[in-house]
């Protein structure tokens, strides 16, 4: 480029920043679309990084890739069985795990895991392997004062504890875990001969004594596969957030565009090339980019920073795995977020540069040149949101066909094509709609004429802050009806499963004694034992991985109130049925093999292969497993299944709570249950346990309502900022009704009443569009993510809710503009009115 | 001699593992994987000690190696010549326990185990190797009766005796394994000064003495085919807290049945002295028929290579001369086959050899430190 011609750039550049210092409101809303637009994603963003790295860390971690070898009995392991086991040839490992309260001074609870190992017989003990440069060694590792290996993050914690060895950093380790030598590990936990597990290499395929029962590592799904799901449901949030701030931002361009259209012909009619032009306009789009970025991606990890910890305690109560409460962001991070704000800005602004480029020297004084393409543009916006509806519809039908294991990216898409078709065709229906209501209005009524056509000119303005406003309002409402819908079932379905009043696990040796005892008080009404254990799926004579049994006790109390969702004949048939050998199975087993009642499943046990008819489909929320239900006779007998927990059904009785208090002091008195003690027996109260699981469901949509929250924030913002930016020129098209007398806060009045008109014809279609996400949110998402389907429910509360919102953020968003409108002089509206 | 090579081994499982043992700073010249560093702290291998049997079988916790060392040559019905290999080494990573009521668990053991086994076969070579740590029962040795074991795999006596006279040895991998009976023939002999095997010049050495007359009687497995072989077997006991010059880099071992029905031990270290430049140090037993022992000084032995093959990658030594002009011993030596090589934490090779010359016979014949190339 020559030196004349970047002379030429630079003052293009600077006659057209110079816009901005006269209309700074513009510039802050320009800003404030990008701003909110890359904070919501990047925090967003930011947290999935952060969380997919502490899984990348538990995932490498020795343990996770490893089978798992338990008693049958379901007594805990010791030394002894280790030892049978490797004099036996066995290649398996010890670990010894457990949790060290960090005691200094607090009483909330929170602990490091502690995980000892033998680096000896564990296989590719990797995280071992990691050279820290200085003077470690296995010596060290085996032979007093030790070592305990610690992630940078939690080294903070470890320190406060007493007793530890000297502390290595080892960075690869998951959160909130310690690793050191199984002798230091027995030591700390009081283990002596104890030990946790033992594991052993998957590809070791050797024969176990029958005292033994194995697991596959691939049972256990790895952390990052479960919450995966859960990720995919926060991007999609902050992938709304998106778009919904890009809207800001194209609204906040196209003014600025359109107020210096002016301005952009005299630069071309005083010489500057058309190139030049764009090039500036480029320039200063990828400007105000990087300065939105910026802002957006700090704020993003601040806002990220506020979630995370409710995100972490999410997961961990969702899916047991543990998630840093700081936040490490990878280097791609920072990149991927500045690049998504730039990629966002240059779509938003792409539609600028190409009708700048287009601007007619000539045109002057054509100040709107392509509003009288308002028709053709509207038709386009039609089509186009026509297609992409029918891409949804499409898609719709190969979901439903397609059945089985359903795509979660898929879904994901079938949503997109949803919001975005409809919200596309926002305009032209809304256009309709107000030219229906122009022909059906009183002619005599001239003022509401007015409004509504006034109305009608305004909507290129609007559209796209009422199509952000469509957005937030759908997803709201689809989100809060799947979450209402969800609690309904969900706690219905606890109700109905968690019968007793108290389950005991019992240690395996004293089950037979407690079980006796318990038949005998007389406030005891029924027993429910409760069995489980592991046995491999076989299909077409392969093995299709393990699943797990489930031993219940069919009594009639149990009957009546166990939730069936489908069975082959009645509910009392596949009762009779289960007791004369049939199964259930849950409906994530079913959904996952394609298994209908009146199908059977083979599985390999310890006493041969067996094959199960299933009687019927029971829902299992919150289960990322299949599972299959048997009596818990037939479970203990052909499936060698240990002791399991003992549910306690009392009599009916005056004071509940009373018994119940008097019960569980009785069995602590007598069997020591209290709490977990050393060998794994335990008490809970099955109020105790409503409570848990209410509080992790609770947990699971906190993060979604807070997100949704905040997009409807920011559409109320586009829709504020667009009705700002519009507010001068609004005035001089009022200025003449002022003129012919009509007053100011009639004026008011009228123009809050246009912006509710518009929220309302909004919301009305955001509720077919609402209920549709929700549709789809149930019988797509839920199921592609979770492997179960929610029963579809519609709150009228909340669509009233919907619509009242929108008339809210109408008249917020009016308020402001009115309420100057009523303070402007009547003088400066007779000058308004004398230019226009 | 071989038996230098267990410490070795265990300072590369270290390796293999990443940690680096050792921490001292090594001094110059360095000796190979610091096998010659002082170690004032364990008890050392001196001239004088007595040997007492059956206590010495067992372990001598105090010195910081020591290993149970099996070699066998076997022969199926059909005249195909196999080897079996069975070792099981100790290693003390701090010179005493942890201090006794100091709340340990039994997981707490300064005694690191770890154990070869291998099977060569006509044509090929399979190995296996475990680690344990002690203290919990997952190795160990014991002597009344005699049992050495590691997991699965154990050296024992069959008739609950202390003594070496009858045993028996079981060991395997995933395609391969052995159950073989052992049957003394003849005395245990003392290498050196009536036990003390002086292992360089500057006087340092090990506890070594052997049992080289078992008469071996059992089965092997090959890819789960059971073969019947009998044949002849050679144990070594050995001990020491430090067995290399400073300089040393490895050495040649060999173990030979002479069909005389004499036995000779030799082994060359190749380094040593100032610079690592000097002379290999040369050293063997002479044992007759009946068991008496002859030491061989370095200048009354001559160990020669003849041809080298390339194994995996490093050029070693397969054939031989061997000279013992005291005893008219010339004889050629030779691998039965070069793919004996032991790819194990710290790869050596060490296979079955046939004899022939002035005497025929056959044997085992262990060579470490030749570099990868």
């Amino acid at each position: 480029m020559s030196a004349a011609a970047s002379s030429v750039l630079r003052t293009t550049l600077a006659t057209l920043l110079s816009h901005y210092r006269r209309h700074p409101g513009q510039l802050l809303m320009l800003l404030l679309g990008l701003w909110v637009a890359s904070a919501l994603w990047s925090g967003v963003q930011a947290i999935n990084a952060s969380a997919r790295e502490s899984y990348d860390r538990a995932e490498a971690l020795f343990s996770a890739d490893l089978d798992r070898i338990e008693r049958r009995d379901g007594a805990p392991l010791t030394l002894e069985d280790y030892l049978a086991l490797r004099r036996a040839g066995l290649p398996i490992s010890p670990i010894i795990e457990g949790e060290l309260s960090l005691s200094s001074g607090k009483s909330d609870g929170e602990s490091l895991t502690l995980i000892g190992i033998e680096p000896l017989s564990l296989p590719g003990s990797a995280p071992l392997a990691q050279q820290d440069g200085d003077a470690d060694s296995l010596r060290n590792w085996l032979v007093p004062p030790y070592r305990v290996r610690v992630a940078p993050d939690t080294l903070e914690q470890a320190r406060t504890l007493d007793d530890l060895p000297p502390l290595e950093i080892a960075s690869d380790l998951p959160p909130a875990t310690l690793v050191t030598d199984i002798a230091v590990a027995a030591r700390l936990l009081n283990m002596d001969r104890g030990i946790t597990r033992l594991v052993i290499a998957p590809k070791y395929d050797v024969e176990l004594p029958s005292a033994f029962i194995r697991t596959s590592t691939e049972a256990l799904a790895s952390p990052g596969q479960l919450a995966d799901s859960f990720h995919l449901n926060l991007t999609a949030m902050g992938l709304l957030a998106l778009v919904v701030g890009l809207f800001i931002v194209h609204a906040a361009l196209g003014l600025a565009l359109e107020q210096r259209l002016g301005l952009l012909r005299t630069l071309r009619a005083l010489g500057v090339p058309a190139r030049t032009l764009i090039l500036a306009l480029g320039l200063e789009l990828l400007l105000m980019g990087l300065i939105g970025a910026l802002l957006g991606i700090v704020s993003g990890v601040i806002l990220a920073q506020l979630l995370l910890p409710d995100v972490a305690a999410t997961l961990d109560s969702l899916y047991d795995t543990t998630v840093s409460g700081t936040l490490n962001l990878p280097w791609y991070y920072w990149l991927g977020g500045v690049a998504i704000t730039l990629g966002g800005l240059f779509s938003a602004g792409a539609s600028m540069l190409w009708r700048a480029s287009r601007i007619n020297v000539l045109g002057l004084g054509q100040a709107q040149v392509w509003r009288a393409r308002l028709r053709g543009q509207l038709r386009l916006q039609l089509l186009f949101g026509g297609i992409l509806l029918a891409g949804a519809v499409f898609l719709w039908w190969y979901l439903a066909s397609a059945g089985g294991q359903q795509d979660l990216a898929l879904g994901f898409t079938l949503v997109a094509l949803l919001l975005l078709g409809a919200a596309l065709c926002l305009p032209p229906l809304l256009a309709g709609l107000l030219g229906l209501l122009a022909r059906y209005l009183p002619r005599r009524a001239a003022l509401l004429q007015w409004s509504v056509a006034d109305l009608q000119l305004q909507l290129p303005q609007l559209s796209l802050a009422m199509m952000a406003l469509l957005l937030a309002l759908s997803a709201n409402l689809g989100v809060g009806s799947m979450v209402g819908g969800f609690r309904l079932t969900f706690l219905d379905w606890l109700d109905q499963r968690l019968l007793a009043d108290l389950y005991v696990r019992p240690a395996a040796e004293q089950y037979d004694d407690l079980e006796a005892w318990l038949n005998e008080r007389s406030e005891v009404a029924t027993l429910l034992p409760a069995r489980s254990t592991e046995a491999e799926l076989i299909k077409d004579g392969s093995n299709a991985g393990s699943v797990a049994l489930f031993g219940i006790a069919p009594k009639p109390i149990l009957r009546n109130s166990w939730p069936l969702l489908d069975t082959k004949d009645s509910h009392e048939a596949a009762w009779q049925a289960l007791t004369t050998g049939s199964a259930f199975i849950n409906e994530q087993l079913a959904r996952r093999q394609g298994l209908e009642p009146g199908d059977s499943v083979q599985l390999q046990g310890p006493s041969g292969m067996t094959t199960l008819s299933v009687a019927a489909i029971y829902p299992d929320y919150g289960n990322p497993r299949g599972e299959i239900v048997l009596p818990v006779s037939r479970l203990a007998r052909e499936f060698q299944a240990p002791p399991g927990t003992l549910g306690v059904v009392l009599a009916p009785t005056k004071d509940r709570q009373q018994t119940l208090t008097r019960l569980q002091e009785a069995l602590n008195k007598r069997f020591r249950l209290t709490g977990e003690n050393a060998s794994g027996a335990s008490l809970i109260d099955q109020q105790a346990l409503k409570q848990v699981a209410t509080e992790v469901f609770e947990r699971t949509f906190a993060i979604t309502r807070a997100l949704n929250a905040l997009t409807l924030g920011v559409a109320g913002l586009a829709l504020l900022t667009t009705l700002l930016a519009q507010a001068g020129a609004r005035r001089a098209q009022l200025a003449p009704l002022w003129a012919i007398g009509v007053s100011r806060s009639r004026l008011v009045m009228l123009q809050i009443g246009q912006l509710v008109m518009a929220c309302l014809g909004t919301a009305l279609l955001a509720i077919p569009l609402g209920l549709l996400l929700t549709g789809t949110l149930v019988a797509v998402i839920n199921v592609a993510a979770f492997g179960w389907r929610l029963p579809l429910h519609i709150f009228p509360g909340q669509l009233a809710m919907t619509v009242a919102l929108a008339v809210v953020v109408a008249v917020l968003a009016a308020l402001i503009p009115a309420w100057r409108l009523r303070r402007v002089p009547p003088r400066q509206l007779l000058q308004e009115f004398a230019a226009a | 001699m071989k038996r230098l090579l267990a410490i070795a081994l265990l300072f590369l499982v270290i390796l293999v593992f990443g940690w680096q043992l050792w921490p001292e700073e090594p001094t110059t010249p360095t000796s190979y994987a610091g096998l010659g560093e002082s170690t004032d702290e364990f008890r050392q291998a001196q001239p004088g000690t007595v040997l007492r049997f059956p206590e010495d079988h067992g372990p001598h916790p105090d010195y910081r190696i020591e290993w149970w060392y099996l070699t066998a040559n076997l022969a199926a019905k059909d005249g195909r010549h196999f080897g079996a290999q069975w070792t099981l080494f100790r290693q003390a990573m701090a010179p005493s326990d942890p201090q006794p009521g100091a709340n340990e668990t039994p997981w707490a053991s300064r005694q690191l185990w770890m154990a070869h086994a291998a099977l060569s076969t006509p044509e090929d070579h399979r190995f296996s190797e475990r680690f344990a740590r002690g203290g919990v029962g997952q190795a160990g040795v014991k002597t009344k009766p005699f049992d050495a074991w590691i997991d699965n795999w154990s050296l024992k006596t069959v008739d609950d005796k202390s003594g070496f006279e009858r045993l028996v040895v079981t060991a395997g991998g995933e395609d391969f394994g052995y159950r073989l009976n052992l049957d003394a023939q003849g005395p245990l002999v003392r290498h050196g000064e009536q036990g003390f095997s002086q292992k360089s010049a500057d006087g340092q050495g090990s506890m070594y003495y052997s049992q080289p007359f078992f008469q071996v009687s059992g089965e092997v497995w090959v890819d789960g085919e059971p073969i019947t072989v009998t044949g002849r077997a050679w144990l070594d006991r050995e001990w020491s807290s430090q067995l290399l010059g400073p300089t040393q880099s490895g050495w040649d071992w060999f173990s030979l049945h002479l069909d005389s029905g004499a036995k000779l031990m030799a082994f060359r270290l190749r380094g040593g002295g100032e610079t690592g430049k000097e002379e290999s140090y040369l050293s063997g037993s002479w044992i007759t028929p009946k068991g008496e022992i002859m030491p061989l000084k370095p200048n009354e032995l001559s160990l020669e290579p003849r041809e080298y093959q390339s194994v995996v990658g490093r050029e070693v030594p397969t054939r031989w001369r061997i000279q013992v002009p005291d005893h008219d011993l010339d004889v050629e030596v030779r691998a039965r086959h070069s793919n004996q090589w032991m790819n194990t934490s710290f790869p050596y090779w060490e296979g079955m050899v046939e004899v022939s010359g002035s005497n025929d016979g056959e044997g085992y014949l262990e060579m470490t430190g030749y570099a990868d190339e």
